[in-house]
């Protein structure tokens, strides 16, 4: 779920390696080290100031209680099915994650632009090169939620600021 | 960009990973040097939100291992 958050987030899951080592697998550790550390290698640098929106926004969607829920309830929705008595498959389950990761990342995204003074639509795109209509979409979800406020109009533009 | 050396954090769980590399450096395997262990007592430790913190800090890589 990180990987595909830093994927969404364009910092790319390769960064990011999870292996499974006993205590006795010396060599596949340094095997492991190796491998990590070349792949890393051809990555490149990584530049954290350019992606310190990118990396704020990441941090609140992980430590939002919506995303801590919904993993939270995996096992129970895929075995047991959910509250309502349907069954949910594996799939479509990681479908639903998916849906849900990238809808948390980009509402936050949006926030933290808000924050950093792009108040209109247009700017927030600019900024987080949204499209314009998915904005606007969040935005309504944002508002209702009251993370974000409609501000009042500047040169015909709604403006908005981040609560 | 020949020489450059990336900076990795490793998550490393005490009973297993952790172990693995004690016995890599007692065995004198060679590994590179690049990681910046964090020893936890469980990978299951490990919150994801450790992990944006490491790249917020600036390292260029992270490895999660038990």
């Amino acid at each position: 779920m990180t990987r595909k958050l830093l994927d969404i987030a364009g910092i790319g899951a390769d960064r990011l390696h999870l292996a499974w080592v006993s205590s006795a697998e010396a060599q596949r550790f340094a095997e492991i080290a190796t491998n990590v550390t070349e792949s890393v290698k051809s990555q490149g640098k990584f530049d954290a100031s350019g992606f310190a929106m990118e990396l704020d926004a990441a941090e609140m969607t992980l430590n939002g209680e919506i995303l801590r829920w919904f993993v939270g309830k995996e096992h129970t929705i895929t075995s047991k099915g959910d509250v309502y008595g349907r069954k949910w498959d594996k799939e479509k389950f990681e479908e639903m994650l998916d849906s849900v990761l990238e809808r948390e990342y980009q509402k936050n995204l949006i926030y933290c632009a808000i924050k950093a003074g792009n108040t209109s639509v247009r700017e927030i795109s600019k900024r987080t090169g949204l499209e314009l209509m998915r904005i606007s979409y969040l935005l309504a979800d944002m508002e209702k939620a009251s993370t974000v406020a409609f501000k009042g109009m500047t040169d015909r533009k709604p403006e908005f600021a981040a609560l | 960009m020949e020489d450059f050396e990336p900076k990795i954090v490793a998550f490393l769980c005490n009973w297993c990973a952790y172990a693995g590399a004690d016995l890599a450096g007692v065995s004198r395997l060679q590994y590179p040097s690049n990681m910046r262990t964090v020893r936890v007592m469980c990978s299951g430790r490990v919150d994801p939100v450790f992990i944006v913190k490491a790249f917020k800090e600036g390292c260029d890589g992270a490895l999660v291992s038990g």
